[in-house]
């Protein structure tokens, strides 16, 4: 009657297992639904950039006389960056917080507007919008676009450094810093910053 | 005889009875005199006095402490604080205006968010999404195996 294994320990696994289960779907289930939001903000953000570029004249007059710096609402689409050799195409909003990275790369507020004199840094996970970012090459052409105009830049410098470190300068010329996290291919926080700087063509 | 003395003696102290406890009545609830609310209002006002003592004191700790609380999590308000008698200075955070934002940002939590500056470190853009899906999958694929083990070890059971 009682022979063989007990009839608890066999219980007490297949509650284990199934919790196991529920844990990891719930994990995925968070993964994926980050996913998404991110997915649904990139859109939301490229709707509004193709109405500010519709209305740039109008767009245009918020910015303030002699590049000054830049001020716009965080997570208001700002910019276009593209580089056309690795097929990134991505609206930059304004801010680098979690809500505006999940949108897009995000301009660190307080630098130069791409195009004005000064750095300009943009900003995004590496494992979504600048993913691509890790097979840039030196003398790649990128292209952004703001209330500005449009400028073709050429990367002039790459380099990376510890998440630490000041990597970050005021230059007086025009200069489009690209940053992202390194390694690319990284499971966890990335320790390091790979740091993609470009002047004007 | 006896009963005329009886009754008179009941008499008595039926009404000594009540002029004693009329006596009484009047020691135990003798009437307020004049000065008498003058006196508690002082006592209260002293009272009162020490109380706001004890909670102005209490106060203006409290009101340090989430100053530096306020100015360690960079809360900013919305709306401009009111000043009290107890503030012995308006942090920055507080007096800071609520950064612009619109529709989309307004339910957003005050972020601290990296400025340009020269010398700034790159912003952080870790993200442990992908850590999180890994250890999702990890997760199943062990709960699947486990179930498995104890589908095979039911069986064996039966067997």
């Amino acid at each position: 009657m009682m022979g063989g294994l007990p009839r608890h320990p066999l219980d007490a696994r297949r509650a284990g297992s199934t919790a196991v289960i529920v844990c990891g779907a719930l994990l995925l289930v968070g993964a994926a639904t980050s996913v998404a939001r991110g997915a649904i903000a990139r859109d939301a953000a490229r709707a509004r950039w193709a109405e500010i570029e519709a209305g740039r004249a109008v767009a245009g007059a918020k910015l303030s006389a002699g590049g000054a710096r830049w001020s716009e609402a965080r997570g208001t689409p700002v910019a276009r960056v593209v580089v056309p050799r690795l097929g990134l195409d991505e609206v930059v909003v304004e801010g680098v917080g979690n809500d505006e990275l999940r949108a897009g790369p995000g301009h660190m507020i307080g630098s130069a507007l791409p195009g004005d004199s000064g750095t300009s840094v943009i900003s995004a996970h590496r494992d979504r919008h600048f993913h691509a970012l890790g097979r840039i090459a030196m003398g790649d052409t990128v292209v952004t676009e703001s209330a500005r105009g449009t400028v073709v830049w050429r990367v002039s410098r790459i380099r990376v450094v510890n998440a630490d470190d000041p990597a970050l300068d005021v230059r007086t010329t025009p200069t489009l810093m690209l940053t992202t996290c390194w390694p690319i291919r990284y499971l966890g926080p990335a320790p390091d910053r790979l740091i993609v700087e470009a002047v004007p063509k | 005889m006896h009963n005329l003395g009886r009754a008179a003696l009941a008499a008595m102290m039926i009404v000594g009875a009540g002029t004693a406890k009329a006596q009484i009545t009047t020691l135990v609830a003798s009437p307020p005199r004049k000065n008498e609310p003058a006196q508690q209002a002082a006592a209260q006002q002293r009272e009162k006095v020490a109380q706001d003592s004890v909670a102005r004191v209490a106060m203006t700790g409290m009101k340090e402490w989430v100053d530096s609380a306020s100015a360690a999590l960079a809360i900013r308000p919305d709306t401009v604080p009111t000043t009290s008698d107890t503030a012995v200075g308006t942090p920055r955070a507080a007096t800071s205006p609520a950064p612009k934002s619109d529709s989309s940002a307004s339910g957003r939590t005050s972020e601290r968010q990296p400025e340009f500056t020269d010398g700034a470190r790159a912003p952080n853009t870790a993200t442990p999404i992908a850590a999180i899906g890994l250890a999702g999958v990890v997760l199943i694929l062990t709960g699947m195996a486990m179930k498995r083990r104890e589908r095979t070890a039911r069986v064996r059971v039966r067997g």
